[in-house]
């Protein structure tokens, strides 16, 4: 019989809880969890019916509803959904070679939880904005000034000169909001991963990795930009399980 | 007061959870398979194309099971 294996945790802090855990909650498609364990690591698993690894909403958002109840009492590395092996032999195998490294990242997950934030622009709006800045006319001026006149090339020249003027305004605005939430976070003692210009319209999209007491400063830290950056709108969400700071390369 | 800041809107929330299912989380290789049954799973008719985007495309142009 498959197994589909949901997440990885350490149950020695409350085994009874634990105990309970696995008879309370109920797998994708209300197959039963059970766990095996090597030493102090455990994987909370269920037999697999194959049905289940269809990757539709119902069953992802099942899924990942098991792996939040399970949040809730340890913190917990969450597998990607369609993790499978063929037995309980196997997963046991498999902790045990890769013990220290979910051990490893276990501490760096204890009794901490992860939030995203997406930070969104009206990129027109945001284009004017930065554009009617001195600097911007500046370096306008200065680049237009270099520019070969009477060339047949010129208009495209100027445009394309535009809009790499822009974008290096744009980069290094986003930096500068990036730097400011880095600096607020870094007084939370966070853990943060960006990706700068994910799309037109979303500037910034980053997770963060925070300890359970410091949610009402992120929320507040969040606020304050909103507040100072009306143009922008600040999408926080979470907590959630810390599907983004795992770094496990399984063997 | 701090509803209005963590969004609980349920399109965004369900693409930032499907996002980190699918996409993040302990990977282990060589046993995962997933197969794509509801193409609408990405399709929740928001411009928030999360990159659980890029893996249904990826898993639609190649078979419907991936091995990995």
């Amino acid at each position: 019989m498959e197994m589909m294996i949901y997440a990885v945790l350490s149950a020695e802090k409350d085994p009874e809880k634990f105990n309970a855990l696995m008879v309370g909650v109920k797998g994708i498609e209300g197959a039963d969890l059970y766990s095996v364990s090597c030493k102090e690591i455990t994987a909370v698993i269920s037999d697999l019916n194959h049905a289940s690894l269809i990757a539709d909403r119902s069953n992802a958002i099942e899924y990942a509803g098991v792996v939040e109840t399970l949040a809730q009492d340890y913190s917990l590395l969450p597998m990607r959904f369609g993790s499978r092996m063929d037995s309980t032999d196997a997963v046991v195998r498999m902790l045990e070679k890769n013990h220290d490294e979910f051990r490893k990242n276990l501490q760096i997950v204890e009794g901490k939880w992860e939030f995203g934030l997406k930070i969104f622009c009206d990129s027109e709006k945001l284009k004017a904005e930065l554009r009617a800045k001195p600097e911007a006319d500046y370096k306008a001026q200065d680049g237009l000034a270099s520019e070969v006149k009477n060339s047949v090339f010129r208009d495209y020249v100027n445009k394309k000169l535009k809009e790499h003027r822009f974008e290096e305004l744009l980069v290094s605005y986003v930096e500068s909001v990036i730097a400011e939430i880095t600096g607020n976070l870094e007084r939370m003692n966070a853990v943060s991963k960006f990706k700068k210009l994910s799309s037109a319209t979303m500037i910034i999209d980053a997770v963060f990795l925070l300890e359970n007491g410091k949610r009402g400063e992120l929320i507040q830290t969040v606020q304050d930009l909103q507040a100072k950056y009306p143009g922008l709108t600040f999408v926080l969400t979470g907590p959630w399980p810390p599907y983004n700071f795992v770094e496990i390369s399984i063997k | 007061m701090y509803d209005n800041v963590i969004d609980k809107s349920k399109d965004i929330t369900i693409l930032e959870l499907l996002d980190r299912v699918l996409n993040k989380g302990v990977i282990l290789t060589g046993d995962i398979v997933i197969s794509v049954a509801d193409v609408d799973l990405v399709y929740l008719g928001l411009k928030l194309m999360l990159s659980s985007v890029e893996t249904m495309e990826q898993l639609k142009s190649g078979n419907s099971i991936v091995k990995r």
